[in-house]
């Protein structure tokens, strides 16, 4: 009874594994064909069904037909990464803020600010591109890292204060209240008292932030022209009139990397009990 | 001294505090009054959580322009508040560590602490890991630890099993008692507890500070109606009465001879509070019984005497079925007797 | 107006694991008033939620007026429930809170008005029926929760899980006595899970006394006060605690060395003894003191005084009317009514 349990229990999961990691696997296999491979229907083994070619994974260094996506690829690292820690700090200030002080402007509350940082996410992003791109070409900073970074911060920050605003709001108050008793001032109560207990609320915010900067394309797009690519305006960059599944393929892999390894550390992290006791 | 001058806080007319002004000395003071009478706003200020208007000083110094977290103040509420990310040790040190001491001496002073209330075995647990005796009594020896001269408790035992309760009290006290001139203040609705733990005992009630004295003396004579009420339980019995020429007509129980006063009072309306122990059985005022409690040695029986509801409190153990008529002796003698304004007048011989 | 009947009820949470509440057999009468009296986690709220069926007994069997209702859901068993904190629908008005069980039955809008308002006048909500339920203090959210269960006319017991915690001291009284004016008119089964001794005994006609998943002891309050079966009980119930000093066989007596304290010798004398007597039991008096000793501290309660006597065979206490002019390290005396003085062998009551 309890081995049939286990044997369908792992049945079920095994055959969820190879659902989930079967468009990863096609990926992968497609990087290494060339056009007559992908045409010429469904193969899966190299070598056995079809002759392996890094002609797709060439095209990515600056091969025949391709684009050299090392540049776009640091470019979006440093611009996802900077503008990600500059929001997730800036929003959990303002989120702690917003959780603890009461704001009051005319008739404008607590309450009234954060769907303001809300709203900025429900609006589509074409409504926002035409001021972004005047004010950078205002600011001098269209098609630069700088103003990138400070598109993404302003595109970021809402997902930061949204997070964060709910995580300090489950933290008592009479916590604050504690650590001032013990002599911290608001500024240190606030590092060394509620940062440390939210932190399972950083870790949150700050894979949103990673994972919508490095995903985005429409800022990255509309915002650079040839001087500063990021990795998905680069990425679309390699399609031609034949579209060149193995180099898209490559590419994918290459851009989903950095998130898969994200989603493992975090995951691990958790499982860990690094968070165990954080939140009662 | 602890000394606080017309503090008034009121939060969309309802007033929390209502012009106190007190003198709290080293020793233990408690608080005694119900939920809502002001007992927590008032620590909370004092804590600089709350801010009333007018004036709090401590030893001269005036505390207007200082922060909480400059006041040298320490505090345990109702809830089991620890650092939920620190271990208990590091619970118990962090306020040491804070104001600047060597974290190794900060962590001896710590488990000191924590071996004194009995909690050596748990340093290295997460508070969310010990029960709510154990997590309370962290609270506890956290505020003690820093050694502030001024510790605000607010019923802090309010929460814990009844044998806990007691058993923390003592603990409290034994270590209290070797603190010196600690500034105590001790909220409480119980008025046992109030009256058993305090040097001094402050009476409040919808945020004002009824009397303030040494225990025996604020039991023997409440200065007001609302201080009878609040210092008595079980609850006293509240009777209106007219006092003429000839007879003390008491209202729902019917005339008395003057004499039954405890003093000869001029002509007019009074409210005598009679406790629960001066109504006894085989008299002549008659009642209804609406609840009989019976605890061990006592019991405690409400009744109805026509629309005046009495509470009587016999040092036995007496089972009066409900609804059975019985009739009262009252001992007006012991009476604590108010003027219309409710303040005492005079109070029975007996007491005090 | 059920009895419940616990037949070999036991229940352990894993299978093979620790009893949570050990074997046990017990009848509640209908109608009767009943406490469940210990510390957190001695099994009386295991016990109550078997009885409700909130969890399912891993042994024995549940009985409503002789009916197996073991596998019976929560649902369907008739039972109306008081939790430590008021359960009341924030967004409904006090009426609608209390007709809502009605609601439930499908009962005419008619029918469900009357109902309601008989209940909320007989507890004292008449004036409120139209207020928002989550503007009400906290005991008369309490109350609302109470009359929930009982605005259906077919409910068979309440069961009350420490109703009273969250509310003052003062109004628990108003709350205790209501509680007791239902069971009288209704003749509702009413049965109490509480840590607080005051409340259970003020509360019950039968307290079950419990420790570590075993019934220590049931019977009525004066019984427990009076003739506590263990050591453990005598500690538990009483404030203070009952008065326990160690003693030996001496001659035809078991006495307590240096005192007057003895009782008649058992016939079987091994084990440890000891005499333990009420606080409330004893009278200070001048002359002719059964026993004697130096008040090491006094605590005053108001109509009384709590004496702390030091002797050599221990520390006594006891209760005396307030007033009676002593200071620590005064000499002090006092004699036990009679009957008062009982007998414990290996912490169990033998006389």
């Amino acid at each position: 009874m309890r081995t049939l349990y286990l044997a369908l229990k792992y049945l079920a999961v095994t055959l969820w594994s190879a659902f989930v990691i079967f468009p990863f696997l096609w990926m992968l296999s497609t990087s290494f064909k060339t056009q007559n491979a992908v045409t010429g229907g469904a193969t899966w083994l190299p070598w056995l069904q079809f002759e392996p070619s890094l002609a797709g994974w060439r095209a990515l260094f600056g091969g025949a037909g391709g684009v050299n996506i090392v540049k776009p690829y640091l470019n979006s690292v440093v611009v996802t990464g900077t503008a990600s820690a500059i929001a997730l700090v800036l929003g959990t200030l303002a989120a702690y803020g917003l959780s603890r002080f009461s704001f009051r402007a005319g008739p404008i509350r607590n309450g009234d600010i954060t769907f303001f940082f809300i709203s900025q996410r429900i609006m589509p992003p074409i409504v926002l591109a035409i001021p972004f791109f005047l004010m950078l070409r205002w600011l001098g900073l269209l098609d630069s890292l700088p103003g990138l970074i400070l598109v993404y911060v302003a595109a970021l920050m809402p997902i930061a204060v949204w997070v964060m605003v709910d995580f300090f709001n489950t933290i008592p108050r009479a916590l604050d209240e504690m650590a001032w008793m013990d002599g911290c001032t608001p500024v240190t109560t606030f590092i060394r008292v509620i940062l440390p207990n939210v932190l399972p609320g950083l870790v949150v915010a700050g894979m949103f932030c990673l994972i919508f900067g490095w995903n985005d394309f429409f800022f990255a797009f509309t915002l650079t022209f040839t001087k500063t690519q990021l990795l998905p305006v680069s990425i679309v960059a390699l399609n031609s009139s034949v579209t060149p599944w193995w180099s898209l393929s490559a590419a994918a892999i290459v851009s989903v990397a950095p998130l898969a390894v994200l989603a493992f550390v975090v995951e691990r992290f958790l499982a860990s009990g690094g968070l165990k006791g954080a939140v009662r | 001294m602890l000394r606080l001058s017309n503090l008034d806080l009121a939060e969309d007319g309802v007033p929390h505090l209502a012009d106190i002004s007190l003198d709290f000395r080293p020793g233990l003071t408690t608080l005694l009054g119900r939920t809502g009478a002001g007992k927590t706003t008032l620590l909370r200020a004092i804590a600089g959580l709350a801010h009333p208007f007018g004036q709090i000083s401590f030893n001269g110094q005036d505390w207007a322009q200082l922060p909480p977290w400059h006041r040298p103040v320490a505090m345990v509420t109702q809830q089991f508040i620890n650092y939920p990310h620190l271990n208990v040790l590091d619970n118990l040190a962090f306020p040491l560590i804070r104001r600047g001491e060597a974290r190794a001496a900060a962590l001896a002073a710590a488990e000191t602490m924590l071996g004194r209330v009995g909690l050596a075995q748990m340093a290295s647990r997460r508070p969310s890991e010990l029960s709510g005796g154990q997590q309370q009594r962290v609270a506890l020896a956290r505020a003690l630890v820093k050694g502030a001269p001024i510790l605000l408790l607010d019923e802090p035992f309010v929460n814990l099993d009844y044998n806990l309760r007691e058993g923390m009290r003592e603990e409290l006290m034994a270590l209290l008692q070797s603190g010196g001139e600690t500034t105590v203040i001790y909220a409480s609705t119980d008025p046992r507890e109030a009256l058993r733990m305090g040097d001094q005992t402050v009476l409040m009630s919808e945020g004002r500070a009824l009397q303030s004295g040494a225990p025996r003396a604020v039991f023997a004579a409440p200065a007001a109606l609302a201080a009878a009420r609040v210092v008595n339980d079980p609850p006293i019995n509240i009777l209106s009465a007219r006092l003429d020429a000839t007879s003390l007509d008491i209202d729902h129980l019917g005339p008395f001879p003057r004499d039954a006063l405890p003093e000869d009072l001029p002509p007019g309306g009074y409210s005598l509070a009679l406790r629960a122990e001066d109504i006894r059985q085989n008299g002549t005022v008659s009642a209804r019984v609406a609840l009989t409690e019976v605890s061990g040695s006592e019991t405690v029986t409400h009744l109805q005497a026509g629309a005046q509801p009495l509470v009587m409190l016999e040092r036995r153990v007496q089972s009066h079925p409900l609804g059975a008529e019985i009739r009262l002796a009252l001992d007006l003698r012991r009476a604590l007797i108010y003027g219309a304004d409710g303040a005492l007048i005079a109070k029975g011989a007996a007491h005090g | 107006m059920v009895e419940i009947r616990l037949e070999q009820l036991a229940h352990a949470y894993r299978r093979g694991g620790a009893y949570a509440l050990r074997p046990l057999d017990m009848t509640w009468r209908s109608g009767g008033t009943y406490a469940l009296l210990g510390p957190s986690g001695c099994g009386k709220s295991t016990m109550l939620n078997i009885i409700s069926g909130l969890i399912q007994p891993s042994e024995g069997r549940v009985l409503f007026d002789g009916r197996d209702v073991t596998a019976l859901e929560t649902g369907r068993r008739k039972i109306a429930q008081v939790f430590q904190v008021p359960v009341i629908y924030r967004s409904m008005t006090v009426g609608q809170n209390l007709g809502f069980p009605l609601v439930c039955q499908r009962l005419p809008a008619q029918t469900r008005r009357k109902r309601v308002e008989q209940i909320a006048e007989r507890l004292g909500l008449g004036p409120m029926l139209h207020r928002p339920a989550h503007s009400l203090t906290a005991d008369q959210k309490q109350l609302v929760s109470l009359g929930r269960g009982l605005v259906r006319d077919d409910v068979a017991a309440i069961l009350l899980d420490e109703p009273l915690t969250v509310i003052d001291p003062q109004q628990k009284f108003d709350l205790r006595r209501i509680l007791k004016e239902i069971n009288a008119e209704f003749g509702v089964t009413m049965v109490l899970v509480t840590h607080d001794q005051t409340e259970a005994m003020t509360f019950a006609e039968e307290v079950v006394v419990m420790n570590m998943g075993e019934v220590v002891q049931s019977g009525s309050p004066r019984a427990l006060f009076e003739r506590p079966a263990t050591r453990h009980v005598g500690s538990f119930i009483g404030a203070p605690a009952m008065n326990f000093l160690p003693a030996d066989p001496m001659g035809p007596q078991v006495a307590v060395a240096g005192t007057g304290l003895a009782m008649p010798r058992p016939d079987a004398t091994e084990g440890r003894f000891c005499l333990g007597f009420r606080p409330e039991h004893a009278r200070l008096v001048r002359e002719g003191a059964t026993m004697s000793g130096i008040v090491t501290r006094i605590w005053f309660e108001g109509l009384d005084e709590i004496l702390a006597l030091d002797h050599p065979s221990g520390e006594v206490r006891l209760r005396a009317p307030a007033g009676i002019g002593l200071k620590p390290g005064d000499q002090a005396g006092f004699v036990l009514e009679d009957g008062a003085l009982r007998l414990y062998r290996d912490d169990r009551l033998i006389a």
